[in-house]
């Protein structure tokens, strides 16, 4: 506790202007480390490029009639036949600029990854917080289904269902966001129980506002904390696995590829030397799950009460 | 890959101490795709017969160029107009030791053309045959009209012995319970997914292999199977990647073997229905099916960049086509070519067919099948959409593609408007991609079996139902070539890209001997 005021002084002291507020304390506490700063400088350039992939692009990947076969396989820095394009990065076997493919490719999997983190975060939400509000039966029945849920490797239940529902990107964010949601549950459960006990949570209980009032307007925003860290995590977990679908063939058309795809056209060609058609796709995912990952460790270390400094 | 050499490092390991110190020679051959089972008449399918062809003879036998000879018949002729006699070889004997007679054959010609849940029959080559035994070593064949191809026809069907075969069902050959043959090598093992293997037959009746004992691995993905090479898992592979050719060649621990194939990879578009299912205007809406002009089939055959495709997707190990069969085959038309790549000329014509604007095109193809074919369908799809022909493309693993394409619409009509398919000639010439591509569909009389885009055409039905009556070589040639020129140069029933060129991949010192029919075979390979 000594530990915060003296905190609290010395920021004082060195800007008497301005005010201290919980989000000051909470940016401040999160640049403090160079490498989460270097994260989040990278995560944002990343999202840049997604969002602004087709403005940025040299090419669109996805338009068939600029995509020419007779530009396939060209090494890193080599024109296209016409001379009007020269691919930085390469080209694929259909004769894709591959930078143009990785920045196309971000897109998906950042949208991906993040659509499904959202659906999935919204209903491990409400059932983490029904189980842990209601207790009793409901607690038993809905924890005993996310701990079967969570037996099962995500992958595999992934795959079930990747087969069950047929390709496209609608149908892996429901694949992403079936495996997901339990971890949610499990997570926003294990906090609400905590603050359920607390007094404020009695005081309105006493107030006699509704079950949905209170869950929704007391409790779930002191759960809010552990869910955003979870969030980042598994949206990076989401991405790796939406990649390895698409890896195995099962994501996305192969006419409009995600990072997953691109690696697993290029693998093809790994023992002919051409390294550059999956190396340069496998770069671009790992830099951002590793981003995505350092932001999130950042987040849960600073929003974490028991790691005060 | 480092995991999955590790894994089959070890199988091999495994599988040579169940060997034993067996000091005999031993082969293993990376297969591409696996064969759908051990019974010779159930599906007709090049993997199948490759494989099968190690355990049973067929009366006729094709050599690597697909040339006729003697099999388990010794001679064959014409006796009339419609009656072959075959003689057959005497003191051939089973696996099992029991000697082979014209009572095998006849039970073979009974059971080939309706084994129980048989996705492609035999019944092609044996509809309309009737088998008389004559003595013990003599049977002739009977048809109602002339029949020419009848020793090509026989060549196709696989003989069993009929002891064994007496009410055996599939599962029973697949256990090797009936597998019993005449062929060069006996059934050791069958363990689907994983590996086949046989020994040789040492009372073999012609000429025995160097082999004694095979082993065949399907190997599915590409890279992996080069890689098992490399590591030394297996001694020989088929389907070598084609961008893998040219490193491999460089090898000094390798050697590589190449060949033209039979096999065309052609277009087929939707000509039977007024409104296609996956033909739609450029705003989405319904329009009349513009694939049953012959003229927009023509722009799109002009559309598409041949040269393209052999250099740039097949690495240059591909032959353009422009008919149904590469040169040096019977039934070839002299006066058709490729093609020409012309984009203007394709507009000019799409335009003349009052479809100038373009539409939206849906090209189906497999991704398992052919080399290169995912590839081969989106390199089409570029083409096509830079003419005004916006065309999205789906492939599909080929388990579901066929069943899809042959008759996956209402009424068992095929499903797509616009397909990549390939067809290898199994008789090694003309007739059989012209009786079963473009003559008009008629389940009844067993043409036009794969006629997935129903193209109909009386005079080319007619001069193909000639030449299959035509005894005479040089006039069935003509009747040949002219109902090519007219199915494809003039209809464009369907359109042909390029035919396949083989490439098998061995080790250093066995060298194999590429085939037309593109089978992989133990007796084809032999040591330097």
């Amino acid at each position: 506790m000594s530990a915060t005021t003296d905190h609290l002084a010395a920021s004082a002291l060195s800007s008497q202007a301005r005010v201290e507020t919980p989000f000051r304390r909470f940016v401040s506490d999160f640049f403090e480390s160079k490498v989460a700063t270097g994260a989040c400088v990278m995560l944002s350039v990343i999202i840049f490029i997604a969002l602004f992939a087709p403005l940025i692009s040299p090419q669109n990947p996805y338009d068939l009639a600029v995509v020419d076969v007779m530009n396939a396989r060209l090494e890193p820095g080599e024109q296209s036949w016409s001379g009007d394009l020269t691919f930085v990065l390469g080209s694929d076997g259909a004769g894709r600029d591959m930078l143009s493919a990785i920045f196309y490719g971000l897109r998906i999997s950042l949208s991906v990854g993040v659509m499904s983190g959202i659906i999935a975060m919204i209903i491990g939400m409400v059932v983490g917080l029904m189980a842990a509000y209601f207790g009793g039966r409901t607690d038993t029945v809905i924890m005993r289904i996310v701990d079967l849920q969570l037996s099962f490797p995500a992958i595999l239940i992934a795959l079930v269902l990747i087969a069950i529902l047929g390709k496209g990107v609608d149908k892996v964010i429901i694949a992403l966001v079936t495996v997901q949601w339990a971890y949610y549950a499990r997570t926003v459960r294990g906090s609400a129980l905590v603050e359920r006990r607390k007094e404020y949570i009695e005081a309105a209980t006493c107030l006699a506002l509704s079950h949905r009032r209170i869950v929704f307007r007391h409790l779930l925003p002191n759960c809010l904390p552990p869910m955003i860290v979870v969030g980042t995590l598994q949206t990076a977990h989401a991405i790796s696995l939406e990649a390895t679908l698409s890896f195995l063939g099962l994501g996305l058309p192969q006419t409009e590829p995600s990072l997953g795809l691109l690696i697993a056209n290029g693998f093809e060609y790994m023992l002919s030397g051409k390294y550059w058609i999956s190396f340069f796709p496998g770069i671009a995912l790992l830099v951002t799950i590793v981003t995505i990952n350092l932001v999130g460790d950042q987040l849960r270390d600073v929003l974490n009460p028991r790691l005060e400094r | 890959m480092k995991i999955l050499k590790h894994v089959t490092t070890v199988v091999a390991a495994l599988l040579l101490a169940v060997a034993g110190a067996a000091s005999a020679k031993n082969l293993t051959i990376g297969l591409a795709s696996e064969p759908t089972a051990i019974d010779p008449h159930f599906h007709n399918l090049t993997p199948n017969n490759s494989l099968l062809g190690h355990l049973f003879n067929a009366l006729v036998l094709q050599d690597e160029n697909q040339n006729l000879i003697p099999g388990l018949a010794v001679s064959w002729r014409a006796i009339d107009d419609t009656t072959w006699e075959f003689k057959l070889r005497q003191g051939v004997k089973f696996h099992d030791g029991s000697p082979f007679t014209a009572d095998d054959v006849i039970f073979t010609f009974g059971r080939a053309p309706d084994v129980e849940g048989s996705p492609s029959s035999f019944g092609i080559y044996t509809k309309g045959k009737e088998v008389v035994k004559i003595d013990d070593h003599t049977i002739h064949i009977k048809t109602e009209r002339p029949y020419p191809l009848m020793p090509n026809d026989v060549s196709t069907i696989m003989i069993i012995s009929e002891e064994k075969g007496r009410g055996a069902k599939t599962p029973d050959y697949n256990s090797g319970k009936a597998a019993v043959g005449t062929g060069p090598f006996k059934f050791v093992e069958y363990v689907p997914g994983d590996r086949i293997v046989f020994e040789r037959n040492e009372s073999y009746w012609g000429s025995k292999p160097e082999w004694t004992r095979v082993t065949f691995k399907s190997i599915k993905s590409g890279p992996s199977r080069v890689a098992a090479l490399l590591a030394g898992d297996v001694d020989i592979i088929e389907q070598t990647p084609t961008v893998d050719i040219e490193r491999l060649k460089k090898d000094p621990k390798l050697s590589l073997s190449q060949g033209i194939s039979n096999r065309v990879i052609y277009l087929h578009m939707d000509q039977f229905r007024e409104e296609s299912p996956f033909v739609k205007a450029k705003d989405g809406g319904k329009m009349k099916n513009p694939l049953l002009d012959a003229r927009v089939r023509r722009a799109i055959s002009k559309a598409v960049h041949r040269d393209a495709i052999v250099d740039r997707v097949m690495e240059g190990i591909a032959v353009k086509a422009g008919q149904l069969l590469p040169e040096g085959f019977f039934g070839r038309s002299p006066k058709l070519s490729p093609e020409p790549y012309d984009p203007a000329g394709a507009k000019a014509l799409l335009a003349e067919a009052g479809v100038g604007d373009g539409f939206k095109l849906t090209i189906h193809g497999p991704n398992d099948r052919y080399i290169n074919d995912a590839k081969i369908a989106e390199a089409v799809g570029q083409m096509l959409t830079r003419i005004g022909i916006d065309t999205e493309v789906v492939t599909m693993p080929r388990s579901v593609y066929f069943k899809r394409a042959s008759r996956g619409a209402e009424g068992g009509q095929p499903e797509f408007s616009f397909i990549l398919v390939g067809w290898g000639s199994g008789t090694g010439e003309a007739s059989s991609p012209l009786k079963s591509l473009l003559h008009t569909y008629d389940k009844e009389r067993g043409f036009g079996p794969s006629n997935r885009g129903r193209h109909s055409d009386p005079e080319v039905d007619r001069l193909i139902e000639d030449a299959l009556a035509t005894v005479n070589d040089a006039k069935r040639q003509d009747l040949l070539a002219k109902a090519t020129e007219l199915a494809i140069g003039r209809n464009q029933g369907i359109i042909p890209l390029h035919y396949q060129v083989n490439t098998w991949a061995a080790k250093k010192g066995i060298k194999y001997r590429a085939r037309t029919d593109e089978r992989t075979v133990a007796y084809g390979v032999y040591t330097e």
